[in-house]
């Protein structure tokens, strides 16, 4: 066994390939979400009605479905209608448009828990529209849900795990890709849990530090 | 110079305001005036509508019958050149509310802005003046009401009357034409409302056009120019502090004031 | 393009996601139950290696565990069948999340409850049977409803070590006939209509014990 980790150590610049594509992805889809996700959460508490109700539909048949099957989709779908991307921003793609759905419907149900005297004391000094969202409404929620954005930024991280079916060389596809080549699957996977598990608790010790700040900043 | 629209001078001018909560009549054609510089004191039982009025004065609620006027000009309704009346837009309410300086029952500052962010927020967002002047004017205005050193504080840092004051100095930031209290003290422990009744002196004394709904008996016989009683919606009595709490003309008044005697 | 086979073929995909689901379900209920029942005893060292275990747990994507079990047990001996695989993968994933689920409605026990069993000399087993466990299983109903869902939106993640679920079945079909839309319109329709059904479970249970317990 533990020669074995040696061999799975001795590839750790695949590894480390893997490790540092997956952290890429992640980041980037999970701010292009949440920045998304904030114009789409407008939306879901749109007085317009036709418009609340589109929104609210399409983002409850997004968290209805798997990542895998949005995955598929895009990649096997999109080509029908003339759209034809690469892997990778198949795998963005999809990412982003998941999680845009999560995170719109986490900071909704933030807004509707959300004090309404914050919003009319914004109104009383002249904010209206999108200046009302962003400086008062927005960063309170944000404030407020900040441990249900960090969990879904941790499923995040565990969905990215699924494009390695469409050959994107994540973490999880290299580290697949080492153990078929030198016969390691135990120990290679071990290491991969692990490296999944210092991701997620980094983000885990991030939300721990915005609970700090939202005693401060936050609503009582 | 003389507004011709706003002969008499008056601030803020209500006709005729009426409100209605589903099947609960709130206000019943309420009549109002306020002169420049002028404090006015809304009193009345609890249920009686006067924070509804207040609200309804800068349009927080919409009335649905009435008028209101800010120095000569219509608020909530724009009149077309042709004459013809529709309701104003969020956006063209939003830019009349900045000439309204509001303080609420419950404080609402802003909990994720510092003291100071409080403050300066809206003059530098919404009403666009530079941050130099802005930040420079705010902390002109917290060492007026005494809490320099809490502007970088956090308003859950604050007491009661500390977060009430710093309401007062965000209001007065917005340079506004009139101040406007929905029952400032209500929500203070007795101890804290002391603090803020003396900032509120001051404000009269200064000048300041103020409109106050408040309990506070004491602040409204020694800064009030004038009083307004208001029960189940209408207005009862309006009179000059002296003659209101000393010889009321009104039965229902005196009934009020004998509670308080 | 013939819609009956591709319909039968999907029902078939969907049974077995089903089936895999619900058996994932139950044995990661029993297992979270039994690790959340240690944690709660304070076991000295086992509960610290729970709480390890879990956290790793619960940071590992689907698929990774997937390849694990599937290839990296049968490296120490342990070698099964996909199906095998895929329900002891899923209920590993389940059982962490089922133990903090548990160990919350165990935690908010009220104390005095105990006493009284106590005192009525009831042993700790019997207490658990008759007391605790019939107003824990109610008051965690929900959140096991929603854990069942997320079970369903995990489950794919066995298609990449050969099991033909709802997914699979759908991107064998579109490979083979070059005809996307239709497959993947009617899975994704079956997993819509199969998640809604659970959440409107949800919700139903969640007024039914409100209603005949009060808040639990």
């Amino acid at each position: 066994m533990i020669a074995n980790f040696g061999i799975v150590l001795g590839e750790w610049r695949e590894l480390a390939t893997g490790f540092l594509n997956t952290i890429w992805l992640c980041a980037l889809s999970g701010v292009l979400s949440l920045v998304l996700a904030v114009f789409v959460s407008m939306l879901l508490v749109s007085r317009r009605r036709e418009a609340r109700r589109m929104a609210q539909g399409v983002v409850d048949v997004l968290r209805a479905i798997p990542f895998l099957m949005l995955l598929f989709i895009v990649y096997y779908c999109l080509p029908a209608v003339n759209v034809r991307l690469s892997s990778w921003t198949c795998g963005l793609f999809a990412l982003v448009v998941y999680n845009t759905a999560y995170f719109a419907e986490i900071l909704r149900g933030a807004w509707t828990h959300l004090p309404p005297e914050q919003e009319e004391a914004g109104r009383a000094y002249g904010y209206v529209g999108l200046g009302l969202y962003r400086r008062i409404i927005l960063p309170q929620i944000v404030i407020a849900a900040s441990p249900v954005l960090g969990n879904q930024m941790i499923t995040l991280v565990k969905n990215s795990a699924f494009l390695m079916v469409i050959t994107i060389p994540d973490l999880t596809f290299m580290a697949n890709q080492v153990q078929a080549i030198y016969f390691v699957p135990l120990e290679t996977m071990l290491v991969a849990v692990a490296l999944y598990w210092m991701i997620c608790s980094t983000i885990e010790w991030t939300v721990r530090r915005m609970d700090r700040v939202a005693l401060v900043r936050g609503h009582e | 110079m003389s507004d011709p629209r706003n002969p008499g001078g008056l601030v803020v001018e209500v006709r005729g305001l009426s409100k209605s909560f589903g099947r609960l009549r709130v206000l019943r054609g309420v009549n109002l005036k306020i002169a420049a510089g002028r404090t006015l004191c809304v009193l009345g039982p609890s249920g009686s509508g006067k924070s509804t009025l207040l609200r309804c004065i800068n349009f927080l609620e919409r009335p649905d019958e009435g008028a209101v006027f800010l120095r000569g000009e219509r608020v909530g309704v724009h009149c077309t050149a042709s004459g013809r009346e529709r309701a104003m837009t969020d956006r063209e309410l939003a830019r009349i509310r900045t000439r309204f300086g509001m303080v609420f029952q419950q404080f609402n500052l802003w909990p994720h802005l510092t003291v100071l962010g409080n403050v300066v927020e809206s003059p530098i967002h919404v009403q666009r003046r530079p941050r130099g002047e802005a930040v420079a004017e705010a902390e002109a205005l917290l060492d007026k009401i005494g809490l320099s050193d809490k502007r970088d504080a956090y308003p859950s840092r604050l007491s009661g009357g500390q977060r009430q004051r710093v309401a007062i100095a965000r209001a007065l930031a917005m340079k506004p034409e009139v101040l406007l209290f929905d029952e400032p003290t209500s929500s203070l422990d007795p101890e804290l409302v002391g603090e803020v009744l003396s900032v509120m002196r001051d404000l009269a004394r200064e000048g300041q056009t103020m409109i106050v709904v408040t309990h506070e008996m004491g602040f409204a016989r020694e800064a009030a120019d004038e009083v307004m009683f208001i029960d189940e919606g209408a207005v009862v009595e309006t009179a000059a502090p002296e003659r209101f709490f000393g010889n009321p003309e009104t039965p229902r008044v005196r009934q009020f004031l004998q509670r308080f005697t | 393009m013939v819609w009956n086979s591709l319909l039968s073929e999907l029902a078939k995909g969907t049974l077995t996601t089903i089936t895999v689901s619900l058996a994932g379900l139950a044995v990661g209920m029993l297992s979270g139950l039994a690790l959340a029942l240690v944690r709660a005893g304070a076991v000295p060292v086992a509960s610290q290696a729970i709480a390890v275990y879990v956290s790793v747990v619960r940071a590992t994507p689907m698929v990774t565990l997937a390849l694990l079990i599937f290839f990296g047990l049968p490296a120490i001996g342990l070698g099964m069948s996909p199906l095998t695989a895929a329900i002891l993968i899923i209920s590993i994933n389940t059982s962490v999340f089922q133990a903090e689920i548990w160990r919350a409605s165990l935690q908010d026990f009220p104390q005095g409850q105990l006493y009284a069993a106590h005192a009525a000399g009831m042993s700790r087993a019997l207490t658990f049977r008759r007391i605790v466990f019939p107003q824990v299983w109610r008051a965690s109903l929900p959140a096991l409803v929603n854990e069942m869902t997320l079970v369903i939106k995990g489950s794919p993640a066995v298609a990449v070590i050969g099991v033909v679920d709802l997914t699979r079945v759908a991107v064998r079909w579109t490979t083979q006939t070059y005809a996307p839309i239709p497959p993947f319109l009617t899975a994704t329709a079956i997993y819509v209509v199969v998640v809604m059904c659970l959440i409107r479970v949800q919700r139903y249970t969640e007024r039914r014990i409100v209603e005949k317990y009060g808040t639990l």
